[in-house]
């Protein structure tokens, strides 16, 4: 399996971006926090009639409203990102990753025809190297302490 | 397993030919196919150089504070350290999202209160596959680098990930 090749021919699809949540941009930004908590992740979707305008993230979280000592009250639609950039399911995934490093985002919406379909965060994508080298990554040595005398027969 | 020196068809998992007793181990340890698995294998901490001083906070700083730093030096998790300068704990943003937003008065208590504590850390002569190991096991996006239980560095998985990229671009 070499990976550079699989990075050009795998397709995003293939890595089963998470569920999308979303909010709408006048729901305040404590229903997001609410959100993100309950369901463990580190973004939501921002959007309007059914179209992504914006993304608000753990990092617009600390930038845009605790540093600037906004109210969680304020609107999500005031502190996300907006526009933010996308992949398509069908885009390789090497083109995911090139978006991801360029831009610094941890998380990228997978958009297919105007419609959000899935969030493709970078975890997934560290874990689908790993699943290339999989013995390499996972066969480490015990870490100490060791027990002093060795058990069994 | 057949012996190199013999040709003997020894059974697997045998450390010594049962023929010749010429020594079978090195038949059985893990070889790279491609540089990216030989890099992980062999490559060190050290080799991504996150050596340069961490940005750390003490625990009895307040979360004002440790934000207001990690928002200076645009980094999603900052290290907490005791004051004999040793690693206490990690404060990082999903601390903040999980447990500080949306309770009055947070913002002002210490950082230890809401700190993951003894955070998994790696040392700068462990391999890179081991920290790739730690990484996707806990679901880590820093794991710090510590000697003698202090910090000295801390490395993100988007190191990790613009390291694995570069070499399959080269």
């Amino acid at each position: 399996m070499d990976i550079g090749r699989n990075l050009k021919i795998d397709s995003v699809a293939r890595l089963h971006p998470t569920t999308p949540w979303h909010v709408h941009p006048m729901q305040t930004v404590a229903d997001a926090v609410a959100l993100m908590r309950a369901k463990s992740v580190g973004c939501v979707l921002v959007c309007l009639a059914g179209k992504i305008v914006g993304i608000f993230t753990e990092r617009d979280l600390m930038r845009r409203v605790m540093s600037q000592g906004k109210p969680l009250s304020t609107s999500v639609g005031e502190c996300m990102t907006p526009g933010p950039v996308t992949v398509d399911p069908k885009d390789p995934i090497g083109a995911a990753v090139r978006r991801m490093e360029e831009g610094g985002y941890r998380h990228l919406p997978v958009v297919h025809d105007g419609k959000a379909v899935g969030i493709l965060s970078v975890k997934r994508i560290v874990h689908y190297l790993v699943e290339h080298f999989p013995a390499t990554v996972h066969n480490q040595p015990p870490t100490p302490p060791f027990p002093p005398k060795r058990e069994g027969a | 397993m057949i012996c190199p020196t013999c040709g003997h068809d020894n059974l697997p998992g045998n450390e010594v030919c049962s023929n010749c007793q010429h020594d079978l181990t090195p038949l059985d340890r893990p070889a790279a196919t491609n540089r990216v698995e030989r890099s992980l294998m062999e490559d060190q901490v050290q080799a991504l150089k996150p050596l340069t001083t961490p940005i750390t906070i003490t625990g009895q700083a307040k979360v004002r504070e440790a934000v207001a730093l990690m928002l200076e030096r645009d980094i999603g998790a900052i290290l907490v350290v005791d004051d004999a300068g040793k690693l206490q704990g990690i404060f990082s943003e999903r601390d903040l999202l999980k447990k500080v937003a949306g309770f009055d008065g947070n913002y002002e208590r210490p950082v230890s209160d809401f700190m993951t504590r003894r955070p998994a850390a790696v040392s700068k002569t462990d391999t890179l596959a081991y920290v790739l190991h730690k990484m996707d096991g806990g679901g880590y996006r820093h794991v710090p680098v510590v000697e003698n239980g202090k910090p000295i560095g801390v490395l993100s998985v988007r190191d990790m990930l613009r390291h694995i990229t570069r070499l399959c671009r080269e």
